[in-house]
């Protein structure tokens, strides 16, 4: 067996397509471009591939990764090209490697993802004063999201029932990086994967709960620029420093 | 025309790929001034309407005319229809996000009666006069097609131009017509006159309805000399020489039917008489072997999918069936490109040939009964005898299936509670095969889905002259239904009553139910097929309001010489026939098929290339 990790981005009207759907467009596509690709055995079989971590919907990526395995060896820039052909717009393989069928899975390896996102305040504000609401904000010792329990019990209209997380050690960081007008652009870095997974909107759900910050929350847009694991205390990316076949 | 910005809202709609219009194999075209726009319509989400294989076809055909630019609409989800309100935009074509309000013609497919409140709401979204009288030359014309159209008197009066049957060839003289009166001085009451001298165009408006006192049907009668007194469907005489897409729309989300429909034969040989299609769709017509061959790989070439559906009213009665399943697994099952067979008849299925499928890809099973007893079976001519449905439950079971759906209806002519007890005595005979097969042998978990949905009489049907039953009766046959079949390994569903109610009314309705639909949407109905949307109470006093009775409709045996609302349209098939299948049907007597003896419907009398 042979597995291609890749490294794609998620742009334009692709952003309005679920993590299913993403699914389907590469099973699709790597059908379409004849590519080798290894099916799942059983009932129903299925290309094998595994992403990194779901995106949400309306959510932007530079730095999406994908691992696709191949029944047959195919150049790493023919599949790159090949796949790139048949994808659409909005979606394509920056780079492409193949990598040894024992690496770990991207799934287990992610820890964290870099977002910038444009907010829209409905006052315009200072830097000064977003960053004095971010310093706020990130001084509480915990701060609570309430989640709600997978309903495990077969009735359907049971309550729903919550549960608290802490979410302040997923965050890593949050940046102001530009304050014009109304227009405030922040960068974060929090946990992402299957350990820990701190959705960027959640972040913003909170600043507004817990300061004095008022945004427009339909015009927030937010946009991944990497997924990261984590190597002697680094963040480098899933494709970076791998052994490459 | 300016492009509408909808992008914002696309950020706060669930689903926003609905709305996106860029899936493969979506045409983009230039437009310039004679550019004819085209607004395909499906009164219906997304998901629903992008699993009509009609559209698909038409769509391709209409864009392959290089002057044609056709573009799919949908009805707008509620959280969206909401946020174009908010925001101003009207309703626009999928592929160049402009409003459908200056669009040469907007096109809807009647699939379904329940969707006719959408298609009003839609016009009023798109900010076009509901009634075809109210539109002017420059307007757009509004055309239907579709099952429904055979009897579209419920919505004739908001609609401009109706095509009866196929509309491969038909749509395009109605576009050429359009195309020549353009060019001139355009008159849309002169373009309409000269466009019901096309066989297969109905102009609703140029015929006048009258009634008698006791409300039936007196007289319908065309407005001017040279128009045609009936007006007759048109069909395609030679499959292989039509149009058929070798590319189809492959869209983001997961739609009902999402996989590579290929038709294989339009019309159906058996004639059951609860089933329309069986009857418009006259006559039989096959597509060769050699030219789906060609069909289907440039569609797996194109799409990607993983899956194809072989599309027809009954799949086991293609003729090279065999032949043709054997060449797909053949050619794409090493591809794991698996193939589904939906309406397989129980009488003359190879499970041979279903294990060989199941090999690719795995899929349930379904069988259609109809009716629970022998008795009721005849009645409704579904030649399907119990020892058909033990067999192939048997068979199924022994190779490993053990999901089985059984699909049955309710409130059938003549039905008597033995009837119905017939449904759960032939499921549970079912669920004793399975006992019988040894238990190395048989599939894990036996689930066998009843369904029982409701009768719909229907125009066209040898069963048009006949009542729906109440709701009141409806509901005490669920009830007695609910408490009988109580098994474990039975999941038992029924459908709405009331819906089906509204879907009689409207199937055999005339054209004063226009006032009701106009009414309907002014307060609100919408989404009626959604059982989370429809509201039946809502739809009662609309038709209180508008001094109609829907039992009128609905619930009332209609006499053979009694005028029908659909008389002036001709499908092919003679009235003598239905009178005929009715009367067989009160003497529990069967009709055999068009292969093995003809029946006379009169459909060979006037179109040929059918096999009979």
């Amino acid at each position: 067996m042979i597995t291609v990790r890749s490294r794609f981005y998620k742009e334009g009207d692709m952003v309005f397509i679920s993590h299913l759907d993403l699914i389907r467009v590469f099973e699709r596509a790597v059908r379409r471009a004849n590519i080798p690709v290894a099916y799942t055995q059983g009932f129903n079989p299925r290309p094998i591939m595994a992403f990194a971590t779901a995106l949400s919907v309306g959510v932007a990526s530079k730095g999406e990764y994908i691992d696709i395995q191949l029944s047959d060896k195919v150049d790493a820039d023919t599949f790159m090209e090949s796949l790139n052909n048949s994808l659409p717009e909005g979606l394509k393989l920056i780079k492409s490697v193949i990598i040894d069928s024992k690496e770990k899975s991207l799934m287990s390896v992610i820890s964290s993802s870099t977002y910038i996102m444009k907010l829209e305040s409905k006052e315009p504000d200072s830097k000064e004063q977003i960053e004095e609401y971010i310093k706020q904000f990130l001084k509480q010792e915990s701060i609570i999201q309430l989640k709600k329990k997978k309903n495990k019990s077969r009735r359907k209209n049971k309550k729903p029932e919550f549960r608290e997380i802490n979410i302040k050690p997923m965050i890593k960081s949050i940046d102001v990086f530009d304050v014009k007008g109304n227009e405030i652009i922040l960068k974060m870095h929090l946990a992402a994967g299957s350990e820990s997974n701190l959705k960027p909107e959640v972040v913003i759900y909170k600043i507004c709960e817990l300061t004095d910050i008022s945004i427009e929350s339909d015009s927030t847009r937010i946009q991944r620029l990497d997924l990261f694991k984590e190597k002697e205390g680094k963040y480098i990316t899933p494709i970076d420093n791998i052994n490459t076949i | 025309m300016e492009k509408l910005q909808i992008e914002n809202l696309l950020y706060k709609v669930e689903k926003p790929a609905r709305y996106l219009g860029n899936e493969l194999n979506s045409v983009h075209k230039t437009v310039n001034e004679d550019t004819i726009r085209f607004a395909f319509c499906f009164p219906d989400v997304y998901e629903v309407g992008m699993s009509h294989l009609g559209m698909q076809i038409l769509y391709g055909l209409l864009n392959n005319e290089e002057n044609i630019f056709c573009e799919r609409v949908f009805a707008p989800a509620i959280d969206m229809e909401e946020e174009m309100k908010k925001n101003n935009i009207p309703l626009f074509g999928l592929e160049s996000r402009q409003s459908i309000r200056n669009f040469d013609f907007i096109g809807f497919t009647l699939q379904y009666e329940l969707s006719y409140s959408n298609i009003l709401n839609m016009l009023k979204m798109a900010d076009v006069p509901i009634y075809s009288k109210d539109r002017g030359n420059n307007d757009p014309l509004v055309i239907v097609g579709g099952p429904c159209v055979y009897n579209s008197e419920p919505i004739a009066d908001f609609v401009d131009i109706a095509i009866l049957g196929e509309a491969e060839e038909v749509l395009i003289e109605v576009t050429d017509l359009y195309n020549n009166f353009n060019k001139g001085n355009y008159d849309k009451l002169e373009f309409l006159k000269k466009a019901a001298l096309i066989q297969g165009v109905y102009v609703p408006a140029l015929y006048v309805v009258e009634y008698n006192e006791d409300n039936t049907v007196k007289s319908i009668n065309p407005k001017f000399e040279n128009l045609p007194k009936t007006i007759r469907k048109r069909v395609i005489n030679n499959l292989d020489d039509s149009f058929y897409p070798e590319e189809l729309i492959v869209p983001y989300l997961d739609i009902v039917h999402d996989r590579i429909m290929m038709e294989i034969f339009r019309g159906c040989i058996r004639g059951c008489r609860f089933c329309q299609a069986g009857i418009i769709y006259r006559p039989v017509r096959e597509k060769s072997f050699d030219r789906l061959q060609n069909i289907v790989k440039n569609l797996v070439l194109n799409t990607g999918y993983d899956e194809i559906s072989l599309a027809s009213l009954s799949t086991s009665d293609y003729s090279e069936l065999e032949k043709l399943v054997r060449h797909l697994i053949d050619e794409y099952g090493s591809k794991k490109i698996g193939i589904s067979l939906p309406s397989l008849r129980l009488d003359n299925f190879s499970l041979q040939l279903i294990e060989e499928i199941q090999k690719v890809r795995k899929t349930g099973l379904t069988f259609a009964p109809e009716a629970g007893t022998q008795r009721l079976r005849d009645v409704i001519n579904k030649g399907i005898t119990e020892e058909d449905l033990v067999n192939a439950s048997e068979n199924a079971f022994s190779s490993g299936w053990s999901n089985v759906k059984l699909y049955f209806m309710i409130g059938l002519p003549t039905e008597t509670d033995e009837d119905l007890l017939g449904i759960k005595d032939l499921a549970y005979t079912v669920i004793d095969k399975y006992y019988e097969v040894p238990k190395e042998k048989r599939g894990k978990r036996l689930n066998v889905t009843v369904s029982a949905s409701t009768f719909v009489p229907k125009p066209f049907t040898p069963f048009q002259w006949e009542p729906q039953i109440t709701l009141d009766e409806i509901n005490e046959k669920h009830k007695l239904l609910v408490s009988e079949v109580r098994h474990k390994n039975i999941t038992f569903n029924y459908h709405e009553s009331r819906t089906s109610f509204l879907e009689a009314v409207f199937a055999k309705g005339d054209r004063r139910l226009s006032k009701v639909i106009e009414i309907a949407v002014e307060e609100g109905c919408k989404f009626d097929g959604w059982i989370e949307h429809f509201d039946y109470d809502k739809w009662m006093n609309v038709f209180e309001k508008a001094g109609i009775d829907p039992a009128f409709y609905a619930n009332r045996r209609r006499e053979y010489d009694e005028i029908f609302p659909w008389d002036h349209i001709d499908v092919g098939v003679s009235k003598e026939f239905l009178i005929r299948e009715n009367k067989n049907a009160k003497a529990e007597k069967v009709t055999a098929n068009c292969r093995t003896s003809c029946a006379g419907c009169g459909v060979n009398q006037i179109f040929t290339g059918g096999v009979c």
